[in-house]
């Protein structure tokens, strides 16, 4: 019934402009930024291009936590899909391209991405803690629920 | 860089598109397409008040009169002040009152409340001012930065048609409520691009920073002081003022002018449709107090000193050494203008629409028709905007000079409407009346058309110095009062108390502490833009009460206006939240009825008018008697003879 409620999908609709109106002028940003970073030799442009995407990630918790929601299931899977692709695109990039480029990109762009999952990984465990933080990786648990694993005494977790 | 800005541009409207389609598909009330349901989400009204207050100033407009004058003309900026503490105060006022009297859009509210057609007309025409010339000019300006930055390859018109498609589409898809999600989220875009284009300026580019590379002007202008309280100049056209045109008088009624666009209809439309919460306060405060005032007083002169010869240049210096960071320059002057454009355009013709189609000319539309209506009259003035910015952007200029000013105009109206019950309606309007006189004989406008048609006029534009927002506010204050005096007993003053009676049941604050609010408002106005203001010249760096002198590295002036803009939020802040102006509470209570009831029909001759166009063969009202005009003539009543029912007075014909 949610689903077809005019108002919640309203609420829905406004929390995804904020969090879309965060969104998208950081990665503005950061493409100025990565792209400066790409012309000179210089670090700290990538550093910066980074860090207002780690910025908009913090705005995106706190939008989270002032709204009171969480990720979506369709922000986490685009956030994943953009990270992986990210992280593809560096590892071919390493691989093929020119020794100069490598020298240049490697580190500045690998640590960036490090800097990205060690950021996600902080904001999961300060928001759910160490143990639900790792139950949200726990595939093989979930495709095997059973009843009994929601009883208290069986740790009632589900 | 042309290929990156169409491609920045493009996703822009995509982004737009995206939203519009979005809020398309949650169906619910077609009526939520005009007024977002009267619910439009808090965070995007706080965000987008700021970028309105500096869009009252623009963008391009702004940089090009600080390279030109210096820091006088940045002091203008300290307005934003006032802005926000006239936009925290009217906006709860009229959101309450919308709630309490089930009112619309604000030429409702005025007109039912002082139960005036003349007030809605007026209205009306502001709303048209700001959707038409004003936004066409900055079409116009827009466009031809678009054709500058490309060298051509987008002509100024081309530039034109596109942006006004590509303004109209996500309008007329989405509504009022797309629009506005769009808007909020280019206004969080200015806020970045002002302070990181100055910054990455600074860093790739070579040279000193502001201050200690003075501003490039031109001789004679003093850039680190204002010249003047006040000085015997008969305007613009006429002759030069001495040391620059921005004395504290000047600087004191542009900045009061900036209020007009807080007074402009689709600005007091977004107060009004806002949900309830903290949105004013945290968007008047923090944001537009706080936040883009001190972007403009802080990073403005400095991004500015780098770019005497204007945008483009200072685009192309970028351009040659990271092409996006060019780009960035170029879509921050672009997207001030169209951030403006599509809020006035869009809130001007949904509010024509419903004040003049709706309420006169089909007022029994179904919500669908009501929708569709909307949507019709959204592309035809977004195709009237592009014909005046592609064809006629002297025009255009000419009216858009008058806007704000006139817009300022109904303050009095406002104030009466929200504080001061004693606020006649003859009294508005005689006000509001000569108020615009003065403003159009100040303004190119009237100046054109009276020299053209008769003799030359002694004074020029802004005699005195004098913005004419300020000429026209005087007379109209003096008008205002003098005659609400003679009318204090009129016939109107009972409805007026009873509205202001159940207005005091949701109060924002108590009398004690609204009277301190103004005591510091005046005194802080003086100081900070009034004709204290030229105590900052020299107050930092040759101290009066000493004779050591201090050695700062910086103008005066600029710690003045950084000292006078901290007291400035903290004004704000007590305005907000001391007061209690910025925070709006679910309006409880039986409702109350202001003015005359709703029409549900036509007036008669708009009526009759109609059906001559619309049903030229037949009689409308055979098909429906309940819409049809009333309109009966003499011949008519003299051949029916009237049934009258006995003891109940009624009669009918025919």
């Amino acid at each position: 019934m949610a689903e077809h409620d005019p108002s919640s999908q309203l609420d829905r609709l406004s929390r995804h402009g904020l969090v879309m109106a965060i969104w998208a002028p950081a990665v503005f940003a950061a493409a100025v930024l990565f792209h400066a970073g790409y012309i000179y030799v210089t670090n700290w442009w990538f550093v910066a291009a980074f860090g207002s995407l780690i910025i908009a990630f913090c705005a995106h918790i706190i939008v989270n936590v002032v709204l009171k929601s969480g990720f979506t299931a369709g922000e986490t899977a685009l956030g994943s899909a953009i990270l992986v692709g990210l992280t593809l695109a560096y590892l071919i990039t390493i691989l093929t391209a020119s020794d100069v480029l490598v020298d240049r990109l490697m580190m500045p762009v690998g640590l960036g991405l490090g800097a990205l999952v060690v950021v996600v990984v902080i904001s999961m465990l300060i928001s759910f803690g160490p143990r639900r933080a790792f139950e949200k990786f726990d595939v093989i648990r979930d495709n095997n629920l059973r009843a009994a694993s929601r009883l208290p005494h069986r740790g009632g977790r589900r | 860089m042309t290929f990156l800005l169409v491609i920045t541009l493009g996703l822009l409207f995509v982004y737009a598109l995206y939203f519009a389609a979005q809020t398309a598909r949650i169906g619910g009330n077609p009526r939520d397409f005009l007024d977002g349901g009267m619910t439009l989400p808090g965070w995007s009204v706080m965000f987008i008040l700021p970028a309105i207050g500096v869009a009252a100033l623009g963008v391009e407009r702004h940089l090009l009169l600080v390279s030109r004058y210096g820091l006088q003309a940045s002091h203008v900026a300290v307005g934003l002040i006032t802005v926000a503490v006239a936009a925290v105060m009217f906006w709860n006022r009229l959101w309450v009152a919308t709630r309490l009297a089930g009112l619309n859009t604000p030429g409702e509210a005025i007109g039912r409340y002082y139960d005036s057609i003349a007030l809605r007309v007026i209205m009306m025409g502001l709303c048209i001012l700001f959707a038409l010339p004003y936004s066409a000019n900055l079409l116009s300006q827009a466009a031809l930065l678009v054709q500058q930055a490309t060298d051509g390859t987008i002509p100024r018109e081309m530039a034109v048609w596109v942006f006004a498609l590509s303004m109209a589409i996500p309008a007329i898809i989405g509504g009022w409520r797309a629009v506005v999600l769009v808007l909020a989220m280019e206004a969080l875009l200015m806020a970045i691009l002002i302070p990181g284009i100055m910054l990455f300026g600074e860093i790739v580019l070579a040279g000193d920073i502001f201050p200690t590379r003075p501003m490039p002007v031109e001789d004679g202008i003093f850039w680190d002081r204002i010249p003047g309280v006040l000085q015997g100049y008969a305007g613009v056209g006429k002759n030069v003022p001495t040391g620059g045109i921005f004395t504290t008088v000047a600087i004191s009624s542009t900045a009061i002018s900036l209020t007009g666009i807080v007074l402009s209809p689709a600005t007091l439309y977004l107060g009004q449709t806002a949900r309830k919460g903290h949105a004013f306060g945290i968007g008047a405060v923090w944001l537009t107090g706080g936040l883009a005032a001190g972007i403009l007083l802080l990073v403005v002169p400095v991004l500015a000193a780098r770019m005497p010869a204007g945008l483009v240049s200072h685009a192309e210096a970028l351009a040659a050494v990271v092409p996006l960071a060019g780009v960035s320059v170029i879509l921050l002057g672009v997207m001030g203008a169209l951030f403006a454009i599509s809020f006035f355009v869009t809130g001007g013709t949904l509010l024509v629409f419903r004040e003049l189609v709706h309420t006169y000319l089909f007022p029994n539309l179904t919500d669908r028709g009501q929708r569709l209506g909307a949507r019709i009259s959204l592309g035809f003035g977004f195709f009237l905007l592009g014909l005046m910015a592609a064809f006629m952007p002297f025009v255009s200029a000419v009216f858009a000079s008058v806007a704000l000013p006139l817009a300022l105009q109904l303050l009095p109206a406002m104030v009466g409407f929200a504080f001061m019950r004693w606020i006649s309606r003859g009294a508005v309007l005689a006000g509001i009346a000569l108020g615009s006189l003065l403003v159009v004989f100040t303004e190119p406008l009237g100046l054109i058309i009276f020299e053209g048609l008769f003799v030359d006029l002694p004074w020029g534009r802004w005699p005195l110095t004098i913005h004419s927002a300020g000429w026209g506010l005087a007379i109209n204050l003096l008008i205002v009062f003098l005659s609400s005096v003679a009318t204090l007993r009129g016939p109107d003053m009972y409805q007026r108390s009873r509205f202001h009676r159940a207005m005091k049941a949701h109060p924002p604050a108590s009398a004690a502490r609204s009277g301190l609010l103004w005591g510091l408002a005046i005194l802080w106005g003086f100081l900070a833009y009034g004709p204290g203001a030229v105590l900052g010249n020299f107050f930092f760096s040759d101290p009066i009460f000493t004779d050591l002198r201090s050695v700062m590295g910086v103008p005066s002036l600029w710690v003045w206006q950084m000292l006078f803009w901290l007291f400035g939020v903290v004004l704000v802040w007590w305005v907000s939240y001391s007061v209690g102006f910025g925070r709006t509470q679910e309006v409880t209570g039986k409702p109350m009825r202001l003015g005359m009831p709703r029409a549900t029909r036509s007036p008669d001759w708009i009526s009759s008018g109609l059906s001559r166009v619309v049903n030229r063969s037949g009689d409308a009202a055979a098909d429906h008697p309940g819409q049809a005009s009333v309109r009966l003539l003499l011949p008519e009543l003299e051949s029916k003879q009237p049934t009258v029912k006995p003891g109940r007075g009624k009669t009918r014909y025919g």
